[in-house]
C-alpha cells in the first residue's frame, strides 16, 4: 500500500471521537488498515466495552401486524365492528388509502395469543416457532416512527433518515467498526427471492456520503452470490493466480495488488459461504426443508448463520409482503410460515454455537398496523393500514434482556401507552451494544457532523441485560 | 477487506504555520471552523437563546457586551473562554462533557495564541466578493505559462519547494484527453502527436478536444450528479420519467460553450426569460429532477413540499456550494442561514401547478410540462388548428341537437336487466318525497357503458341531488379511475369548499379544466344540477347549472391539453371513489346524460372531428416535465409560509421569497422570481457562484479541487489553499462572460497542469497536493473507467444523445427488488458512453456504483474514489470488461500473429496492449512479466483448448441474452482461440493497472 494514496480524503476516516482517532493515528492507522488487508483482525477501539460484535437485522419489509403476532388486544375483539373512537385517534394522520373511508372500524385479531415460555411472553398461533424461544427474545411493543408510507418509513428504520442520501445502519457499523473478516464484506445482504410486495431500493443498505467500501455486498442465490465474484469460462483459478503474480512481477507493490489479492481470495470464500451442501441434515430439520430452496427466508438464514461464524459484521436479511391492506388473515398466515421456524431456528443456532452471546438479532418492520380495519370488515376478513405510532419488534442475543416485554400499547393498540422506542433509539441501542456511543460515531460532510440518529436518540437501558 | 486512508489533518499541518514560523493565527482558515465546531451549537447563530447570552460567532457579543469579557484581547489567562477551555472543574469546563465534543491541546493554543494576537474576528472567506489578487511575485518566471501558474509557484517557493518537471508527452496527451473527454487517445492520436513536431501540439490538440462531442458529454457526465438526474422517478415504484431530452440539452449546451451565467439561469429560470423558447424552457427540467412518489396513500402536500425543498437545496448545493438543508428545520447552527431564508428560497420554487404524487395508474407527465414536437409534429399542429377554426366559424350558432343516452330515476335499478348497478349496499329507498338512493360514502351507483367522452364530445349530465352538508371534499360523480392514483384522470362533480366543482381532467391540477361555483350547494333540499360541456376542452365552455338557472362561476383551472381518457377508468359512477371522500349522507334520485345525437348537423359534427384528431395528434407528442410559473395558482398555495420543523403540516409565519439576508442583496428592488434569483446569482459582484464553477472547473480537469470541502463553502470550510487563486480566476470567469471553455483551456495548458505526477520532493512535503507541486492522481469516475475501456478496445460507440440505453448488467437485480425486468439492448446499447446507461434510482448500474457512482437520489458535487476488491472483481468478471480484453486480445493477435523470432510477436502484443490501455510503453518488468504470463497462458491453453475456446469465443451479446437464440460464433481454430484466449488474460490483468484507472 502506497503510504500516500491520493484517493482517499481524510474526511474518509471513521470519527469515533477525536481522542481516539487521534491515538489511533499516532500508533499508525495505516497499520491497522495493513492488518486489515494482511487477514489480521481489526477491530477498532470502541467506545466502551460491546456486548455485540455483529448483528442480523431481519427486515420484515411492508410491516407485520403487530395486533395479530405480538400485541393482544381483547378489547378489539370485544368492540369489533365499532368506530374507532375520536378520543383515541386524536386527529392524527392517516395515510389516503384509508383516510378517506367513510367509517373506521376496529377489527379484532382473528389469531390466538396465548403466553410462552418461562418468561409467559404473548404470542399468536401465527408464530408457534419463535413463541417456543420467547425466553430469548426482548420483545418491544412500543417502536414508533415518523413517516406512514413504505419508502420514507424503511429509508428511516434502516438509515435513521427519511431522506435520501444517508448511509445505512450496516454502513454505519461498517465505517465505525471495520472488518473482522477480511476475505468477506463487512455488510452482507439477502433479499428473499420471488417475494414480490413493496418494492426495495439500494439506499436501504446503501453507504450513502460514506464511501462505497461501507455499502452493503448482496449475497445472492444462483451462480454468482456477490456481483461479478465467478470468472469468466476459460478463466480458472490457475490462471487468475497467474495473472496476480505477473502483476507483482510487473513492478507492482504488494500494496497495489492487495485489493485484487482480495477479490481473489473472495472468490473462493463466498462461494465456501453460500454452500450448504455439507450442512447435516439436522440443521434443514431446525431451519425447516425449506432451507434447502436457494433464495429462501430459511436458507438466507442459514447463510447468516455461517456469515457470523465467519465474523461477518452485519448481515441484513429481507423478506416482503407483510403489507396486508386487506386479506389479512390469510396472507399473515403465509409470511408467517415462510419465516417462523427459521427466524426461531437461527436464534437457536446461534445459540447453540456459543454465538448468541455476541451476535445481536433485531426482527421487525418499518411500521405497524392500524386496529381498524381498512376496506369492509367481515367476520373472516380484514385488512390493516400502515400505523407509525406502535409496532412490535424483537431482539435477541447480543446484550440484550432475554425473557422480556418492553413497553406498553393502550387497549385499542393505537399510541403507546408506555416507554415508547422510537426508531432513534433503537439505533442508538444497538449501536451501544455495538460498543459504540451513537452521538460521537459521526462522519463530517457539508459542514456538519452527521450521525446515524441525527440529533435524537437515546439509549433504552432497560433493554439492555 | 477494504483498505481505508490513513493521513487525517494533513490539510491543518499545512495551513497552521510550522512551529516557530512567526504568521499570525488566521481567523477565517483556522479559528473560525474550530469555533465553529466545538463552540457554535450553543454559542452561536440561530439560537433563541444562546447559552449565557454568549456569541461566539459575533465578537461584539464574544469581546465586550456582557458583563464580563468572554475574550480579552490580547490577555488569554484573563479571558473567561480560554480559562474555561482548561477549567479543573470538568462541570465548568468548555466543551461541556455532554456535548460529546472535546478540544485538543493543539487547539487550546491555537485559541490562545488567537486571543494573545488580539482576537482579530474577519469575514469568512466565501461570503464577501472575490477580489483579484496581486500577481504574485516569484522566482522562477521562466516556468510561468499563465498567470495561475504564479500563484501555484509562489505557494511553492514561499514554502522552498519546485515544481515537478513537466510530464513526458504521451502521459500529457493521455491526461488532457482523460481530463477533457473521458477517452483515452487512441493509438494513431497518440502516434499523430508524438510524431507532431511543429510547435504548440498541445495548444492544437486541446482546441480540438474542447470542441468535441466527448468534452460536452464527459462534462455533462459530472453535471448529472450535481443535478441529480436519473431516468427513473426513484422511491419506491421507480417509474421513467424521460428526462433525457433535459440531459442532451445540458450535452448541446457544453458543445455550444454556453456562457455558465447563462447556463445556469436557462435551467433555473429559463421560462421567465423574455426570450424564452423551447430550448431554455426544456433547461428548466433542471428543477424538475428531483425524486418524485406515487405510493399509494401518501399525503400529497408532504411530497408536494419534499419536491420543493430539493429544488431548494439542489440550487444551494450547486450553485452556491451551501448545504442549506439543515435550515428546512431550523436555523442553521453554524451558518448563518435561518429558517427563514429558506423558505425565502422555497417560495421562489414553489411557484408551479404540481401535484405531490405521480400517477400510478395512468402515464401522465407531471405537470406542469412541456411539449416538445417534431418538425413535422410542429406543422401538423398548425395545420389542425387551423381546421380547427374554421370548423368554429363554421359551427358558430348552430344549435346543438342533444341526445338522451340515459335518463334514469333508478326504478329498476340493480335488477337484472337494468343499465344501472348498485354496489357496496347502495339501494333504492322509498319514503315520502319519493324514492332516491342513499349514499354512505362508500357506495356507489354505477352506469356501465355510459358517458364514454373524448375532451372533443360535448355532452351534459343532469342530476337530482341532495346535500346533508358543506362537505371540504366529497365526490359526487366521476368517471375516472381514482384521485391522485390517476391524477383524477376523466371527469368529475366534486363538492368542494362546499361548492359543486366540474372538471375535466388529464393530470390534476396542472392539466386540466374546473370550474366551480360560488354560491356554497344549498344543504338538505333537493337540486337540479346539470353540467355541460361543448366539446372546447375550455373552461369557458363548460357551465353548472342549478335548478334551470346557470350558476355564477369561477375559473380553477384552464390548462386542458391532453386526452381525458385512459388509465383504468371504469364506469360513470355515483357515491363514491377509490381512496377519495364519498357523497356521505347524500342522496340522488335522477340522472340524464345527453351526447350529440347521431344526425348532428354538419359543421358541429365537423368541428366535433376537427378537434378529436387534434386531440389525438397532441397526444402523441413528446412532453417533459418542466418549470411554469403558473398566475392561475390559488392564492393560498402561493404564499410560501415557514414550515416547523420543515413539516407541511406544521405551517407558521408566511414568507416573501428573498435570498438569503447573510448574503449581500446585490439587486435593486425585490426578488419575486426564479429570474431574479438567476440574475441575483450571476451578478458579478456575488460572492459563491463563480468561486463555486471555477473550483469546478479546476477539480475537473486538475483532479483535485482548490476548495477542500465542494460540497460547503460555509462557515465551517476552511478557506482554500490557494483562496486568492481562487478569487482571481473566480474574476477571470466572470470578466470573460463567464466563458468557461476559455478558463478550461487556460488551465490544461498552464505549467501547473503540465507537471509529473512523480515528484518526490512534493509527495514528501505535501501529501495531499494541496499546493499542487506535482499532478494529482485520482481513480477515475466509473463512467470513464468503462468508456476508456470500450475505447481502447475499440468497441466504442459514439453517438451524441437520444434515448438512454441499456447496457449489460447481471440478470435479476431489478427484479428482485420490484418485479419489473431489466432488458438489456444489444448491439451498440451495449457499447455507448456510460452517461447513456439508463440510470434507476433505486437500483442503479452495479458496475458504476462500485466505483462510487451515487445513485442520483439529491444533488452530490463530488464523489470520493475508494478502492475495493469488489471493483477487481468488476474488472475481471464484468462481461463488458472480458469482451474489452477479449476485443484488445484480437487486435493484439492480428497485429503479431505470429511469435517468431524470440518471442518478438508477444513483446508487439504486450507492448500494443499497454499502449491501448495506458497510452505509454510498457516498464521492462511489465513487459518481462507480461510476456512470460502470455507464455504460460498459452501453455496451459494447449493443455485445455476448451477453456481457451471458451474464452475466446465470449460474446457480451450471449451474456446479455441468455436466453435468446443466439447465432452461433464462426468456430475458431485451436490455435486461434489458444492465442487470442492466452492474450486475453494479459489483457485482463493490464485493466487494473493504476496507470490504466488512475489520472497520472
Amino acid at each position: 500500500m502506497s503510504k500516500h494514496d491520493p484517493d482517499l480524503p481524510p474526511s474518509a476516516l471513521p470519527n469515533l471521537g477525536r481522542r481516539t482517532l487521534l491515538k489511533g493515528a499516532s500508533m499508525g492507522l495505516a497499520g491497522a488498515a495493513l492488518a486489515r488487508v494482511g487477514g489480521a483482525q481489526d477491530q477498532r477501539a470502541a467506545h466502551h466495552p460491546p456486548r455485540a460484535k455483529r448483528v442480523i437485522h431481519l427486515f420484515m419489509s411492508g410491516g407485520p401486524s403487530q395486533l395479530d403476532l405480538w400485541d393482544p388486544k381483547p378489547l378489539l375483539r370485544e368492540r369489533n365492528g365499532e368506530e374507532l373512537p375520536a378520543s383515541v385517534r386524536q386527529g392524527q394522520r392517516l395515510t389516503g388509502m384509508s383516510g378517506n373511508q367513510a367509517s373506521l372500524p376496529l377489527a379484532g385479531s382473528l389469531f390466538e395469543f396465548k403466553q410462552h415460555g418461562q418468561s409467559g411472553t404473548w404470542a399468536s398461533e401465527l408464530l408457534p416457532h419463535t413463541a417456543g424461544i420467547v425466553d430469548d427474545l426482548c420483545v418491544v411493543r412500543t417502536m414508533v416512527t415518523d413517516a406512514i408510507n413504505h419508502d420514507p418509513a424503511a429509508t428511516f428504520l434502516l438509515t435513521g433518515s427519511e431522506i435520501a442520501g444517508r448511509p445505512s445502519a450496516g454502513a454505519w457499523t461498517s465505517y465505525g467498526l471495520g472488518s473482522l473478516n477480511p476475505d468477506l464484506p463487512e455488510f452482507c445482504v439477502m433479499v428473499t427471492q420471488g417475494k414480490g410486495g413493496q418494492p426495495l431500493y439500494e439506499r436501504l443498505w446503501g453507504s450513502g456520503f460514506l464511501s462505497a467500501q461501507h455499502a452493503g455486498v448482496q449475497f445472492r442465490s444462483g451462480e454468482d452470490p456477490v456481483l461479478f465474484l465467478n470468472d469468466p469460462p476459460g478463466i480458472d483459478r490457475a490462471t487468475r493466480r497467474r495473472m496476480l503474480d505477473a502483476l507483482k512481477g510487473a513492478g507492482r507493490s504488494a500494496a497495489k495488488t492487495a485489493q485484487a489479492e482480495l477479490a481473489f481470495r473472495m472468490q473462493l470464500s463466498v462461494p465456501e459461504v453460500a454452500d450448504l451442501s455439507n450442512e447435516p441434515d439436522s440443521t434443514f430439520e431446525l431451519y425447516g426443508e425449506d432451507a434447502r430452496r436457494p433464495g429462501s427466508f430459511a436458507a438466507n438464514c442459514l447463510i447468516a448463520r455461517r456469515l457470523i461464524e465467519r465474523d461477518v459484521r452485519f448481515v441484513q436479511l429481507i423478506h416482503q409482503g407483510w403489507d396486508q391492506h386487506g386479506n389479512l388473515p390469510g396472507a399473515i398466515r403465509t409470511q408467517c410460515r415462510e419465516t417462523d421456524q427459521a427466524s426461531a431456528a437461527l436464534v437457536t443456532d446461534l445459540k447453540r454455537r456459543g454465538l448468541l452471546d455476541d451476535t445481536l438479532v433485531v426482527w421487525g418492520g418499518e411500521f405497524g398496523r392500524t386496529c381498524y380495519s381498512q376496506g369492509a370488515l367481515t367476520p373472516t376478513n380484514y385488512g390493516r393500514d400502515h400505523h407509525p405510532r406502535c409496532a412490535s419488534l424483537w431482539m435477541a442475543g447480543g446484550g440484550v434482556r432475554p425473557g422480556t416485554t418492553f413497553g406498553e400499547t393502550d387497549e385499542f393498540g393505537y399510541n403507546v401507552a408506555r416507554d415508547p422506542v422510537h426508531v432513534h433509539d433503537l439505533n442508538a441501542t444497538v449501536l451501544h451494544l455495538l460498543g459504540i456511543d451513537h452521538e460521537r460515531l459521526t462522519y463530517r460532510h457539508q459542514g456538519r457532523r452527521y450521525r446515524l440518529t441525527d440529533v435524537h436518540g437515546s439509549v433504552v437501558e432497560p433493554l439492555i441485560g | 477487506m477494504f483498505l481505508r486512508p490513513r493521513h487525517l489533518f494533513q490539510v491543518a499541518l499545512l495551513v497552521a504555520p510550522a512551529i516557530g514560523q512567526e504568521a499570525r493565527v488566521d481567523f477565517a482558515a483556522e479559528v473560525r471552523p474550530l469555533l465553529s465546531d466545538r463552540c457554535f451549537p450553543c454559542h452561536g447563530p440561530g439560537l433563541a437563546d444562546p447559552a449565557a447570552g454568549l456569541r461566539l460567532d459575533q465578537r461584539s457579543s464574544a469581546v465586550d457586551e456582557l458583563g464580563f469579557a468572554a475574550i480579552v484581547p490580547g490577555d488569554a489567562e484573563a479571558s473567561e473562554l480560554f480559562s474555561r477551555l482548561q477549567h479543573a472543574d470538568p462541570e465548568r469546563r468548555m466543551p461541556p462533557v455532554s456535548s460529546k465534543l472535546e478540544l485538543e491541546e493543539h487547539e487550546v493554543a491555537l485559541l490562545r495564541r488567537w486571543i494573545q494576537e488580539g482576537a482579530p474576528y474577519g469575514e469568512h472567506w466565501s461570503f464577501t466578493r472575490p477580489e483579484r489578487a496581486a500577481r504574485p511575485a516569484v522566482d522562477g518566471n521562466e516556468w510561468v505559462r499563465d498567470e495561475l501558474d504564479r500563484f501555484i509557484l509562489g505557494g511553492l517557493e514561499s514554502r522552498g519547494l519546485t515544481p515537478a518537471p513537466e510530464a513526458a508527452p504521451a502521459t500529457l496527451l493521455r491526461r488532457v484527453y482523460l481530463d477533457l473527454t473521458g477517452l483515452p487517445p487512441t493509438l494513431f492520436e497518440l502516434d499523430a502527436f508524438l510524431a507532431d513536431d511543429r510547435p504548440g501540439r498541445l495548444e492544437r490538440t486541446v482546441d480540438q478536444l474542447l470542441g468535441s462531442d466527448a468534452h460536452a458529454e464527459h462534462l455533462t457526465a459530472h453535471w448529472m450528479d450535481v443535478a441529480r438526474y436519473a431516468d427513473t422517478f426513484g422511491y419506491q415504484s421507480d417509474v421513467d420519467t424521460h428526462l433525457w431530452p433535459w440531459r442532451d440539452w445540458v450535452i448541446d449546451s457544453f458543445r455550444e460553450n454556453l456562457p455558465y451565467d447563462r447556463f445556469l439561469t436557462e435551467q433555473l429560470a429559463g421560462d421567465l426569460l423574455p426570450d424564452a423558447d423551447e430550448s431554455s424552457r426544456l433547461a428548466t427540467a433542471f428543477n424538475r429532477l428531483h425524486r418524485q412518489t406515487n405510493e399509494g396513500g401518501s399525503v400529497e402536500e408532504e411530497f408536494r413540499v419534499e419536491y420543493v425543498c430539493d429544488r431548494v437545496e439542489t440550487m444551494a448545493g450547486a450553485f452556491l456550494g451551501l448545504t442549506v438543508g439543515c435550515a428546512r428545520c431550523h436555523d442553521h447552527k453554524f451558518d448563518p442561514i435561518t429558517q427563514r431564508d429558506y423558505f425565502g428560497l422555497f417560495a421562489l420554487f414553489d411557484d408551479i401547478d404540481e401535484s405531490g404524487l405521480y400517477s400510478h395508474f395512468t402515464n401522465a407527465t407531471p405537470t406542469p410540462t412541456l411539449e416538445l414536437p417534431t418538425e413535422v409534429q410542429a406543422r401538423r399542429t398548425v395545420e389542425l388548428e387551423q381546421k380547427v377554426a374554421a370548423a368554429m366559424t363554421s359551427a358558430r350558432g348552430e344549435s346543438i341537437p342533444w341526445r338522451e343516452v340515459l335518463t334514469t330515476n333508478f326504478e329498476n335499478a340493480g335488477e337484472e336487466g337494468s343499465s344501472v348497478e348498485l354496489r357496496g349496499g347502495a339501494q333504492l329507498v322509498e319514503h315520502e318525497a319519493g324514492r332516491s338512493i342513499e349514499m354512505d360514502g362508500e357506495n356507489s351507483v354505477v352506469f356501465p357503458g355510459v358517458g364514454v367522452f373524448r375532451r372533443a364530445d360535448p355532452f351534459r349530465i343532469k342530476l337530482d341531488l341532495r346535500s346533508p352538508e358543506a362537505f371540504e371534499r366529497a365526490v359526487v360523480l366521476h368517471r375516472t379511475k381514482s384521485w391522485t392514483d390517476s391524477g383524477s384522470r376523466g371527469y368529475q362533480l366534486l363538492i368542494d369548499q362546499g361548492r359543486l366543482m366540474f372538471a375535466l381532467v388529464h393530470f390534476w391540477p396542472g392539466d386540466a379544466a374546473a370550474v366551480r361555483t360560488l354560491a356554497p350547494l344549498p344543504l338538505d333540499q333537493w337540486t337540479t344540477v346539470e353540467l355541460r360541456y361543448d366539446g372546447s376542452s375550455l373552461a369557458a365552455g363548460m357551465e353548472i347549472w342549478l335548478d334551470g338557472e346557470p350558476a355564477p362561476l369561477e375559473v380553477i383551472r384552464d390548462h386542458l391539453t391532453r386526452t381525458i381518457r385512459g388509465g383504468s377508468i371504469e364506469h360513470l359512477t355515483i357515491g363514491s371513489r377509490f381512496r377519495d371522500r364519498g357523497f356521505k349522507g347524500g342522496a340522488v334520485r335522477s340522472i340524464t346524460v345527453m351526447d350529440l345525437a347521431p344526425e348532428i348537423p354538419h359543421a358541429t359534427n365537423t368541428l366535433r372531428a376537427a378537434r378529436a384528431v387534434l386531440d389525438d395528434h397532441r397526444d402523441r407528442i413528446r412532453q417533459i416535465m418542466t418549470m411554469r410559473e403558473s398566475p392561475a395558482l390559488p392564492a393560498a398555495q402561493r404564499t410560501a409560509h415557514v414550515l416547523g420543523r420543515g413539516l407541511y403540516s406544521d405551517r407558521r409565519e408566511a414568507v416573501e421569497p428573498a435570498t438569503p439576508a447573510f448574503l449581500p442583496a446585490l439587486l435593486e428592488g425585490p426578488v419575486t422570481s426564479r429570474l431574479d434569483l438567476a440574475r441575483w446569482l450571476t451578478h458579478p459582484d456575488h460572492p459563491l457562484t463563480a468561486r463555486v464553477h471555477v473550483d469546478r472547473l479546476w477539480r475537473l480537469t486538475m483532479g483535485q479541487g482548490l476548495v477542500p470541502s465542494p460540497e460547503d463553502l460555509g462557515s465551517q470550510s476552511r478557506p482554500p489553499v490557494q483562496a486568492q487563486l481562487l478569487d482571481t480566476l473566480a474574476r477571470d470567469l466572470i470578466e470573460s462572460g463567464w466563458d468557461s471553455r476559455a478558463l478550461l483551456r487556460r488551465m490544461v495548458l498552464s505549467a501547473t497542469y503540465r507537471q509529473a505526477a512523480d515528484h518526490p520532493e512534493s509527495l514528501a512535503a505535501d501529501p495531499n497536493n494541496d499546493l499542487l507541486g506535482r499532478a494529482s492522481t485520482r481513480r477515475f469516475a466509473a463512467e470513464v473507467i468503462r468508456d476508456a475501456a470500450l475505447q481502447a478496445a475499440g468497441l466504442l460507440v459514439e453517438r451524441r444523445g437520444g434515448p438512454p440505453v441499456r447496457p449489460y448488467q447481471p440478470p435479476g437485480l431489478w427484479q428482485e427488488k420490484s418485479g419489473k425486468v431489466y432488458r438489456a439492448g444489444s448491439g451498440d446499447d451495449l457499447r455507448r458512453r456510460s452517461l447513456y446507461t439508463f440510470w434507476r434510482r433505486t437500483s442503479p448500474p452495479p458496475a458504476m456504483t462500485m466505483f462510487d457512482a451515487p445513485a442520483r437520489e439529491i444533488c452530490r458535487v463530488d464523489r470520493p474514489a475508494t478502492t475495493t476488491p469488489l471493483q477487481a472483481l468488476v474488472l475481471w468478471n464484468d462481461p463488458q470488461f472480458v469482451e474489452a480484453s477479449l476485443a484488445l486480445a484480437k487486435r493484439a493477435v492480428d497485429l503479431a500473429p505470429r511469435r517468431d523470432e524470440p518471442n518478438s510477436g508477444d513483446r508487439q502484443r504486450v507492448e500494443f496492449l499497454v499502449r491501448s490501455l495506458a497510452s505509454r510503453a510498457p516498464s521492462t518488468s511489465e513487459l518481462e512479466a507480461m510476456t512470460a504470463l502470455l507464455a504460460a497462458q498459452r501453455e496451459a491453453y494447449r493443455g485445455d483448448l476448451n477453456a481457451a475456446h471458451q474464452l475466446a469465443s465470449f460474446s457480451l451479446e450471449r451474456a446479455a441474452h441468455p436466453d435468446a437464440q443466439a447465432e452461433e460464433p464462426e468456430p475458431l481454430d485451436d490455435g486461434s482461440a489458444v492465442e487470442t484466449a492466452a492474450t486475453a488474460v494479459v489483457a485482463s490483468a493490464l485493466l487494473g493497472l493504476p496507470d490504466v484507472v488512475q489520472r497520472r
